[in-house]
């Protein structure tokens, strides 16, 4: 970090640009200049020296408070204009346009004090290209005398130079106020709003002042009390920075809260860590070695931005333990984002330990979900294998075996064997035909959820009432489940419930499929000792869905299961 | 009597295909997917389809559908569906409106041969033909209080050869008695579960699978 100004060069400055203001407001009352006018010209040379200064003290880092302090020096410079001729009234016509383009470049710099990016700087390139070279070319031309600076007398060329001169820097003020507003609307900075929103209403006198340039030029009307207001509100902007760098002060001593907070070990470390850097925006991640990826609170996995000037590391023992995603200008601020790391480096250390069991937790789910699924897939196999293979054979040799009776002719024997053939046959039919539907409902991905439950209900061992409202087809594996849903639940009901009839309803709302069994058995239902209870809410919860049971004893059972399907 | 048959194994549709030639019916086209049977009707139009539900390439449903949709484009043509299981569902999804000309029988039933030929032949003739195991499903479902259960024996057995499409002579044949007799029971059973009397034997299927499904 560079060291700060020694106080006695702020001194000397201050009370050289104190002695500076004073010649220049005496020189240019003497030369015509109203009080009012010198009044606003102190304001604004005060009003930028100082918080230069004072910027330039606090946050010696930052390049916003030599810039402000030059912006100050150059209004200074340019008022000795005013003089009736010699050298100073030479200086000080060629730094005429100079204090234009500094505050054009303390607001598109706010509040790093530096350019980023190609646009801004090309803008600010050209707008002092034009205040000086330009302004200088325009004077050797003769333009804009008196002056010692005349090399040929061309005042035809010099008057459209110097208009070409002030459109550029008019040109250039509402570029920088376009840029800033440009900037606010893609970036949205949440750090320090109210002041980001206060600085920007006052780059709405900087378009002023540009616009009575231009009109200026061109033999317009001058505007003169629209011009002060202007001037007098470009002058409350160096406040408005030095507000911020006030907060940034305030901001500090909070770090004293957040240890105090921390202290309670909180469940939730990001609020209070955003409460002690003033930045709502903060993201906190942790990095968790086991996976090797950064992750927020939740476990998650998330990937770190790459802008260097929004991520600050927190090291435990040498090693990366969290992140903070910041806003960038807190980058700026490197001595409140140290003390915060240092405070919240013991909470964030078991802070890490939760979002690693999260992840864990996350990562179980997820596995669960892909076992659950790959058996699926692989009994949905094996059915088809068993329904392409051994069943296909039997039919065509059950199929062949009665093809070889109808020719038999009379032998009562050799038909009674066929006829015991094609039974057993038969038999083994249905049993592979039980075990491939125990395998794999088939029916349920060939001919969707409403034909298999009606299938069902059939089949139940008591009178169900079924209503199946979809709007059409879901994923298969979330079909499927609904379908052992009821299918386990009915079983149930003819096991256990002594129940005597049962409704089944199936709906689909919002993303999320509703299945509710109900029976008018006896209830009580033991949830512990049956394993396809459990099975069931396994295989729903790994689809991310949920299963519940009301079973109260004499009052009947209730299922109810919601997969999400969206 | 030309028959067009869609099965992708090709063990089961040759023997399929050599019991309906040994009973007298021409087999006129053998196809292993729904397209090339869609494309052997667009030449000619036999008279009965007998189609797999679980065709290529999905394995799924395409027989199904294209046996609905086939029944839908030529209005005389009989459709005979087989599948490795059968279900409540697929059968109304069928028979929709009208159990004219359509059969839905196991895979299984083709063995008893003259059954199967019987079958053939009387969806061909406008019937239907409903695999036993859909009767007893329907016939074994719970119900409050049960109408079915006001039935005689006699009447039950009526009931589910009735189902499966049996005609009036052929539930004659099976319970060898006389035609007489089975109007007598066929009419009694109408009026014990309060079902209008319908003319046509394959209208009644569809009546009283519908009766049987609520």
């Amino acid at each position: 970090m560079p060291a700060r100004p020694s106080p006695l060069l702020l001194l000397t400055i201050g009370t050289a640009l104190l002695l500076g203001l004073a010649g220049a407001v005496s020189l240019s009352l003497a030369n015509g200049l109203s009080p009012v006018n010198a009044a606003i010209l102190s304001w604004l040379t005060v009003t930028y020296s100082v918080s230069g200064l004072v910027a330039w003290w606090c946050r010696p880092a930052n390049r916003l408070g030599p810039l402000l302090l030059l912006t100050g020096v150059g209004g200074l410079v340019s008022a000795t204009g005013r003089a009736e001729q010699g050298i100073l009234q030479t200086v000080g016509q060629a730094a005429d346009l100079v204090p234009l383009v500094l505050i054009v470049h303390v607001f598109v710099s706010f509040p790093t004090g530096r350019l980023h990016g190609r646009a801004e700087k090309l803008l600010i390139g050209v707008g002092y290209l034009a205040a000086v070279p330009g302004q200088l070319v325009v004077m050797m031309l003769g333009g804009l005398p008196p002056h010692l600076l005349t090399v040929v007398e061309a005042p035809g060329p010099a008057v459209v130079l110097h208009n070409v001169v002030l459109t550029t820097v008019s040109a250039v003020a509402l570029g920088g106020v376009a840029l800033l507003f440009t900037r606010r609307r893609t970036h949205g900075r949440h750090l320090r709003r109210s002041l980001t929103l206060l600085v920007d209403s006052f780059a709405l006198g900087l378009v002023m002042i540009a616009a009575l340039m231009v009109v200026g030029a061109f033999g317009g009307p001058a505007f003169p009390a629209v011009q002060r207001i202007s001037l007098i509100l470009l002058g409350v902007a160096p406040v408005a920075f030095l507000a911020g760098l006030l907060q940034a002060r305030l901001a500090r001593s909070s770090v004293g809260d957040l240890v105090v907070a921390l202290r309670g070990e909180p469940a939730d470390v990001r609020t209070p860590l955003a409460h002690a850097l003033r930045d709502p925006s903060l993201v906190l991640l942790y990095w968790l070695p086991r996976f090797g990826v950064w992750a927020g609170p939740d476990g998650r996995p998330v990937t770190l931005p790459d802008d260097p000037d929004r991520v600050s590391l927190i090291d435990d023992d040498g090693e990366p333990m969290a992140a903070l995603i910041h806003d960038p200008a807190l980058r700026d601020e490197a001595a409140l984002l140290d003390a915060v790391r240092a405070a919240a480096c013991i909470a964030l250390r078991s802070g890490r330990l939760q979002a690693q069991l999260r992840a864990s937790v996350e990562e179980l789910r997820g596995s669960r979900a892909r076992v659950l699924e790959a058996g699926r897939r692989e009994r949905q196999r094996l059915e088809r294998d068993l329904h392409d293979g051994a069943q296909q054979r039997l039919v065509a040799l059950s199929l062949n075996l009665g093809v070889l009776q109808t020719r038999l002719g009379d032998d009562p024997e050799a038909a009674a064997l066929l006829i015991e053939a094609r039974g057993e046959i038969a038999v083994s039919l249905t049993e592979l035909r039980d075990l491939a539907r125990g395998l794999h409902p088939a029916v349920v991905s060939a001919h969707g959820l409403a034909v298999a439950l009606e299938s069902l209900a059939a089949r139940a061992p008591v009178p169900v009432r079924l209503s199946v409202d979809l709007p059409g087809r879901v994923d298969e594996a979330i079909e499927v489940a609904a379908y052992y849903v009821v299918c386990e639940s009915l079983t149930n009901v003819g096991k256990h419930a002594r129940a005597t009839a049962a409704t089944v309803a199936v709906s689909q709302r919002n993303g999320t499929m509703a299945i509710e069994v109900v029976d008018d058995g006896c209830g009580g239902a033991d949830t512990e000792r049956g394993t396809g209870l459990r099975g069931l809410a396994d295989r729903v919860e790994a689809l991310g869905g949920c299963l519940r049971l009301w079973t109260p004893a004499g009052g009947g059972t209730e299922l109810r299961a919601e997969l999400p399907c969206g | 009597m030309r028959v067009a048959i869609a099965e992708d194994s090709v063990l089961l549709r040759e023997g399929i295909a050599r019991l309906l030639t040994d009973a007298g019916f021409d087999v006129v086209a053998r196809c292993g997917d729904a397209v090339q049977l869609r494309s052997e009707l667009r030449v000619r139009v036999p008279d009965v389809v007998i189609v797999d539900i679980r065709l290529p390439p999905t394995h799924t449903d395409e027989g199904l559908r294209a046996a609905i949709e086939l029944r839908a484009e030529h209005p005389g043509l009989a459709v005979v569906v087989l599948s490795q299981y059968v279900e409540v569902g697929l059968a109304m999804k069928l028979l929709a409106d009208s159990a004219d000309r359509v059969g839905y029988l196991l895979k299984d039933r083709i063995s008893d041969v003259p059954d199967f030929i019987a079958a053939v032949r009387r969806v061909a003739a406008g019937g239907s033909a409903i695999d036993p195991t859909i009767v007893s499903t329907l016939l074994g479902r719970r119900r409050h209080d049960d109408p079915l259960a006001r039935l005689t024996p006699r009447e039950r057995e009526v009931l589910e050869l009735m189902a499966a499409g049996t005609s009036n002579q052929g539930i004659a044949d099976r319970l060898v008695i006389t035609l007489r007799a089975v109007e007598k029971y066929v009419s009694s059973i109408f009026g014990k579960l309060g079902l209008p009397a319908t003319g046509s034997e394959s209208r009644r299927v569809l009546a009283v699978l519908l009766f049987l499904r609520t």
